[in-house]
């Protein structure tokens, strides 16, 4: 390590800081144009099934958009898997103005609602899954079912994941970091870091909630 | 505020799993481990569906007389353990239990060694794309060699209908996969940073991730010849997909993680682009390949899920018997034909551009001149990206359209033909009273303008519908889309490796074989496919192992030249292995007195790119301007590069 005081140490020094800053800086923008661009390559992605919904309902092939003695999707594992998704993605942003505020603890505890608000509405879109009242193969209704649920539970479980890590993150950060500039840019720079985050995640979560309501409208309501 | 010497230097460790910790290599997550995860991933999927899944589900039977599940399933899981085996899922634990991620690490260390891990560094994973592209098109090259071995005769045979539909379906698959990274990988991956001024890649993870799923696509695609293959090409079509053999499985397994890796890799460049721009690189000065990246990654990130989610619904057809494709269950073949060329005309598209922003920045150099028409250019190739999103119907213009839609689509795709055009103005206009140097990348980005009017011109006349439905599945399309993919992408592909492998790897490739290399080509590619459209209007049906013997005197002169255009690939490869490890003719310079940003570094670039934040002063195509200022300060003075960026954020 450079003489400190001496002025190649002081340049050096003022460099790095200058560096860092800047690609700190290019970090936090890339959180944020990064989830607003994976709205968008979700949105065409649910939009295939969004296509193949209306698609088959339009043609309904050989009659069989649902097909003779169709028996529909249980209403409420429908509404309640619904409800727990819009629930966990309400609670966080509701306790997410707690954060800002300085109550990580607050946060804390909403964000594990989230959670298990989340967990729950995989496991029970599983057990939706494996007691059908109708065979996968059984209509075209029934395949766009149970194709989107399908992979609506990994997408789910991913986001749950990413919200237990900012749980875990958000233990080795002190509640004051979130109202104060803390003692160094190290530990600024970690604050800054997990409220990007933590931002990116509310906009894919909600986003994944209104998704949530959408499919729920197709399968369940017309 | 205390001062740090090194913000975040607690937590800078070597980035990676396994980077810089003192294990044996045979410990160290890499290649190997991978393997191991892979094998012993495939089992356990295979014998979850096997012995788990199948004989206590009720879908074990319907639809197929054969149980996939347990094969898709060992694909899945074999995917996932290859992951596992290089360490993907480290960092993923470490954030799961709140450890913080170590911070990127300019360079990595490990010699030869890094190329075979699961590596952050844009520059190495742009090297690991690079061979691990070359070995798609080798692959698929000797599978066209078997093609046209086949067609030497119409009566003789070497290989029976199915073996033949087997090779074919491999060869088209393989190179349209290939095809989608060839240029956005090895050189998208490996310059972004570089051209824009950065010293990294925005989502570094991401990028890595994005290349190690490609070689499980390919191993996953090629194990379909131990399943008979499939016999849809790589077009999928239903029903057929859903009627085919176990092969078709690895087709839509490998294409849809062909995808994801299209998509992370898409991601990462429009995020980085984006965000990660020195000071000074302004949208008005990015270079047009990143333009050409720009588009062709949106392009990647909104197409490319369509056709994820869409072999995803084709594999739980063949698995957990949904019926998204079967008419008579509810479902429709046309949902497939529609959801593919959703994705499969802008994927036409994601394989041009790159070629475009590849040669527009070639021709400036070695014209020494402004490129003309900076912003049309950009404007076309944002043009080209949109409206490809509009034409998909035009593929099923013979197969099933609603005829009173057919001229809307008609005229979309001639639309089309005006935002290319202006690429082409571009290039004529820059062209225009230049005094040309013809160097080997020079004559490659030349012949790329040439084959590509071939391919754009009869492009236009398949979009005229009736032309279309007279030449619908014959060679005369085939001929078409050969002259556009391999005479445009291709072609730009081997200018853009002559013109930056110097700066890659510090070593220039020998020019007399290069010269040789490209005259053969050029020569030996016309003379594949120029006779193809006469072919094809004569009646030859594609995907067919039968023709008319009036017609085998040009399939044998086209079989001779395909094997001549091998033997031009062979001198290719020759003086890539030759050149890079044996005559190693060192290149650290400037070799084209090119002003473009990444050319003012040393080759190969260092660990970090930039010793300091470049600020960049002027566009680097201002050539044959005594007054223009020097394209960036490599160098500037403390604060210049705060007080830049604060003027950007106010």
């Amino acid at each position: 390590m450079a003489e400190p005081g001496s002025p190649p140490a002081a340049e050096r020094l003022s460099r790095e800081m200058e560096e860092a800053g800047f690609y700190h800086e290019a970090g936090l923008n890339a959180n944020w144009s990064g989830s607003r661009l994976a709205i968008g390559g979700l949105a065409f992605l649910y939009g295939a099934f969004v296509f193949s919904y209306f698609y088959l309902r339009s043609i309904d092939s050989n009659g069989r958009w649902h097909g003779s003695g169709f028996h529909p999707p249980s209403a409420g594992y429908g509404v309640l898997i619904m409800l727990l998704v819009l629930l966990s993605a309400g609670v966080q942003y509701a306790v997410l103005q707690r954060i800002k505020a300085g109550h990580k603890v607050d946060w804390q505890i909403g964000g594990a609602v989230a959670l298990l608000f989340g967990l729950a509405a995989v496991g029970l879109q599983i057990v939706e899954l494996i007691y059908l009242p109708f065979f996968p193969a059984s209509s075209g209704f029934s395949s766009v079912f149970v194709g989107f649920y399908a992979i609506f539970i990994a997408i789910l479980l991913a986001m749950m994941i990413w919200l237990e890590s900012l749980l875990a993150r958000s233990r080795f950060i002190p509640g004051i970091a979130f109202v104060e500039q803390p003692p160094t840019y190290a530990e600024a720079f970690t604050v800054q870091r997990f409220q990007a985050n933590l931002s990116s995640f509310t906009a894919l979560w909600n986003f994944t909630a209104v998704m949530a309501v959408l499919f729920w409208v197709l399968f369940y309501v017309i | 505020m205390a001062i740090e010497i090194q913000p975040g230097a607690d937590r800078m460790q070597p980035a990676g799993p396994g980077a810089g910790i003192a294990r044996p290599w045979w410990r160290r997550p890499a290649v190997h481990t991978g393997i191991v995860g892979a094998i012993a991933g495939y089992f356990a999927g295979f014998w979850i569906g096997k012995g788990v899944i199948t004989p206590n589900a009720a879908f074990s039977t319907g639809l197929s007389d054969v149980n996939n599940v347990p094969i898709v399933l060992g694909y899945v899981f074999g995917t996932i353990g290859w992951l596992a085996g290089l360490g993907v899922f480290n960092d993923l634990g470490r954030s799961m239990l709140g450890k913080p991620l170590p911070d990127y690490q300019y360079g990595q260390p490990g010699g030869v060694a890094k190329y075979f891990r699961y590596t952050l560094d844009h520059k190495v994973v742009g090297i690991q794309y690079l061979f691990g592209m070359i070995t798609y098109f080798l692959t698929g090259g000797l599978f066209a060699m078997a093609i046209r071995t086949e067609l030497l005769s119409p009566t003789y045979h070497a290989l029976s209908p199915s073996a033949y539909l087997m090779v074919m379906g491999q060869h088209s698959t393989m190179m349209m996969m290939m095809m989608s990274s060839v240029i956005l990988g090895p050189l998208g991956q490996y310059f972004c940073p570089l051209m824009i001024g950065s010293k990294r890649m925005a989502f570094p993870r991401i990028e890595a991730l994005g290349f190690w799923l490609t070689p499980a696509a390919y191993v996953i695609l090629l194990s379909g010849v131990l399943w008979g293959g499939f016999p849809t090409g790589w077009t999928g079509y239903e029903p057929l997909g859903t009627q085919s053999t176990p092969g078709m499985d690895s087709y839509y397994m490998a294409f849809g993680l062909m995808g994801i890796s299209m998509i992370l890799a898409g991601f990462n460049i429009i995020v980085t682009i984006i965000t990660h721009r020195a000071p000074g690189m302004r949208w008005s000065r990015l270079p047009m390949f990143m333009w050409s990246m720009f588009t062709v990654s949106f392009l990647q990130v909104l197409a490319v899920p369509v056709l994820v989610g869409a072999c995803y619904m084709a594999l739980l057809d063949r698995t957990f018997q949904t019926a998204f494709f079967t008419n008579t269950l509810g479902g429709s073949s046309y949902l497939w034909e529609n959801l593919f060329w959703f994705f499969g005309h802008p994927e036409v598209y994601i394989l041009a551009l790159p070629g475009f922003g590849v040669v527009t920045e070639i021709i400036t150099t070695f014209c020494r001149k402004p490129l003309f028409g900076y912003k049309v250019s950009a404007a076309g190739m944002f043009g080209v990206g949109i409206l490809s999103f509009f034409v998909w119907q035009h593929h099923l213009f013979d197969s099933g359209i609603n005829p009173d839609m057919r001229p809307l689509y008609m005229l979309t795709t001639e639309l089309i033909s005006i935002p290319t055009g202006f690429i082409f103005l571009v290039a004529m206009g820059t062209f225009w009273k230049a005094k040309i140097r013809f160097s080997i990348p020079m004559l490659f980005a030349l012949a790329f303008y040439f084959n590509f009017l071939i391919g754009g011109v009869s492009g236009v006349f398949l979009s005229d519908v009736p032309a279309d439905v007279t030449e619908h599945g014959s060679f005369f399309v085939m001929a078409h889309f050969h002259y556009t993919i391999m005479g445009g992408l291709i072609f730009a592909f081997m200018a853009g490796l002559y013109y930056w492998l110097p700066k890659m790897m510090g070593i220039r490739l020998n020019e007399k074989l290069g010269y040789l290399h490209f005259w053969t080509m050029f020569i030996f590619f016309n003379s594949t496919f120029l006779p193809l459209f006469a072919g094809g209007l004569m009646g030859m049906p594609r995907r067919v192992f039968e023709y008319s013997r009036a017609l085998q005197p040009l399939n044998d002169w086209v079989s001779i030249s395909a094997f001549l255009l091998g033997g031009s690939m062979l001198i290719f490869l020759i003086n890539v292995i030759m050149s890079t490890l044996f005559w190693r003719e060192r290149e650290t310079g400037n070799p084209w007195q090119s002003r473009a940003l990444e050319w003012q570094l040393p080759s190969p670039p260092p660990p970090q790119n930039f010793e300091r934040i470049p600020v960049v002063l002027s566009s680097g195509y201002e050539y044959g301007d005594p007054e223009a200022p020097p394209v960036a300060d490599l160098n500037p003075p403390v604060g210049v590069v705060s007080e830049a960026y604060a003027r950007v954020e106010a």
